[in-house]
């Protein structure tokens, strides 16, 4: 009896171990047909999976509780020509980059600004946006900081590793600031609001959206303060044909008016212009 | 599998004593949260049981509402009051108190103390009123027949078996407390997970997000190895 079960077990095993190989042959094939072009993986889905972060004007709920913004529209705009279903996820905009490689979202699509470390994990669509970083002040201070050189002495923040670090780093008066890197752009505005800085640099489109509403009401973007600007862009997956064929798609709203009229609609033709030109 | 292993290494040869040493700095501000918070807060705590065990009510009344609010309400929540609120509801910023020097991370810093002190006394206090409940009160008559004072009693009897009865829901709390100093990244204390989120938001590298996590299992390894120690010791009289 023990030996027919014994017999039994190991035959078990062997089968067991066999049906395991088969699966990693047939995992493998499917694995890298994708690989080999990202649009047909995601065309064969039917919809682009888009992560976002819910901010204004980018990618936010209207009153009505519908999902809209500028980058929405956009989105949905391009997803219309290229016959694919637009679906917009929510992520942690510090894992962005896993959530893309690990295929959890097929792009990044949220005001993402274009940077050279990011070049090393994504490829970024063309630009559509200029994303100017701007400085943030309580409006009591409005006489006191009106250039660079006033806020040398100044207490500031940015969110930490954003392209406002990045500004305020590069500018020979910011830099000598006492600077302190913040856990986000909205907790950078908080703390500004409560008077922790004196001065906060923050993505323009967020300050306009923020600054002067709300609670927000004190505070002011300083507009004779001009920083290093930077673009918005898609990103996608290394080395996806998706960037080439989403580039085509937007040349032609760009032809077509629809994006200029979008970036109207949303307060942003500025923005819009200088990355796209007239 | 071949790939996980690809990826490891890619990342391993070159940034790997880099990110250890950035977070061995981050590190050193969680452990100085957490000893000073340690510190602090069991004499504060060992205070709070007894204000709320009094049979005063001036004393106990006001010392249960703080308990129960600060018990009530999450960590992030209270270490955000401490860190804007000045500011915005009486105008005068953290940032800017005389006693931190202009030094917006001391600001911080002892402002995120502030707020781990008072969550975790509240904690340990109920931790400690429990504990010296649970003695009969046969011991504090025994002690009074031997002329013993009420502190004497206290101190030299009462608290050696309550330090026993606590030892294991201290622990729980201890270990926790080293876990928890992980949300004053929110208030920009740049500790450990901070400065593993700066890896991620600058280089756009992932894994020392998840190496910090080794950094806290061997700590909490090293307490729980202590705390075990001081079982035994604590437990020899009861066998």
């Amino acid at each position: 009896m023990k030996k027919l079960l014994a017999m039994m077990l190991s035959l078990l095993c062997i089968f067991s171990l066999a049906a395991c190989t088969t699966d990693q042959t047939t995992d493998g094939s499917q694995g890298s047909a994708p690989a080999a072009s990202d649009y047909d993986y995601i065309a064969s889905n039917g919809k682009l999976v888009i992560g976002i972060t819910l901010y204004e004007p980018m990618n936010y709920n209207d009153e009505n509780g519908e999902l809209t913004g500028f980058d929405t529209e956009f989105a949905q705009a391009v997803c219309e020509k290229l016959g694919l279903e637009p679906e917009f996820q929510v992520i942690d905009w510090d894992m962005k980059e896993s959530e893309l490689s690990s295929r959890n979202i097929d792009c990044i699509w949220n005001g993402l600004t274009v940077t050279e470390e990011r070049r090393e994990n994504m490829d970024f669509s063309m630009s559509y946006l200029t994303n100017k970083q701007c400085v943030v002040i309580n409006s009591s201070n409005a006489d006191t900081y009106t250039d660079t050189a006033s806020l040398a002495s100044a207490m500031l923040s940015a969110e930490g590793g954003s392209a406002g670090e990045d500004a305020i780093l590069a500018d020979e008066s910011l830099a000598q600031a006492s600077y302190t890197a913040s856990d986000s752009q909205a907790s950078a505005l908080l703390a500004l609001k409560s008077g922790n800085y004196d001065a906060i640099v923050i993505d323009y489109t967020l300050a306009t959206a923020s600054a002067g509403t709300g609670d927000y009401t004190e505070l002011m973007i300083v507009d004779s303060i001009q920083l290093a600007n930077e673009e918005y862009a898609i990103g996608f997956r290394l080395g996806s044909d998706m960037t080439e064929k989403v580039n085509a798609v937007i040349r032609e709203l760009i032809d077509d008016g629809t994006l200029a009229s979008l970036a109207d609609k949303y307060d942003m033709t500025e923005l819009y212009e200088e990355a796209v030109g007239k | 599998m071949y790939d996980i292993s690809n990826w490891l290494n890619s990342y391993i040869n070159e940034d790997l004593i880099r990110v250890t040493v950035q977070l061995w700095k981050g590190f050193g501000v969680t452990l100085s949260l957490f000893f000073l918070t340690l510190i602090l807060a069991i004499p504060l705590g060992l205070v709070l049981a007894f204000c709320t065990k009094s049979s005063f009510p001036l004393l106990k009344f006001p010392f249960r509402a703080l308990v129960y609010v600060i018990r009530g309400t999450p960590l992030l929540l209270q270490l955000m009051i401490v860190i804007y609120i000045p500011g915005i509801a009486f105008h005068s910023p953290i940032t800017k108190w005389g006693m931190f020097g202009g030094n917006v991370a001391r600001a911080y810093f002892f402002g995120a103390l502030f707020a781990f002190v008072i969550n975790y006394a509240c904690y340990f206090s109920e931790i400690f009123r429990g504990g010296i409940e649970n003695i009969p009160k046969g011991q504090y008559e025994a002690c009074d027949v031997l002329g013993m004072t009420r502190s004497e009693a206290f101190f030299k009897v009462i608290l050696l078996q309550v330090i026993r009865n606590i030892l294991a829901p201290m622990s729980n709390e201890i270990i926790t407390l080293v876990k928890d100093t992980a949300l004053a990244r929110t208030v920009a204390v740049t500790e450990i997970l901070f400065c593993a989120y700066e890896f991620l938001k600058v280089d756009a590298i992932i894994w020392p997000l998840f190496y910090t996590g080794l950094f806290y299992l061997v700590f909490n390894a090293v307490l729980t190895w202590l705390f075990g120690i001081a079982e035994k010791k604590l437990s020899r009289y009861y066998k």
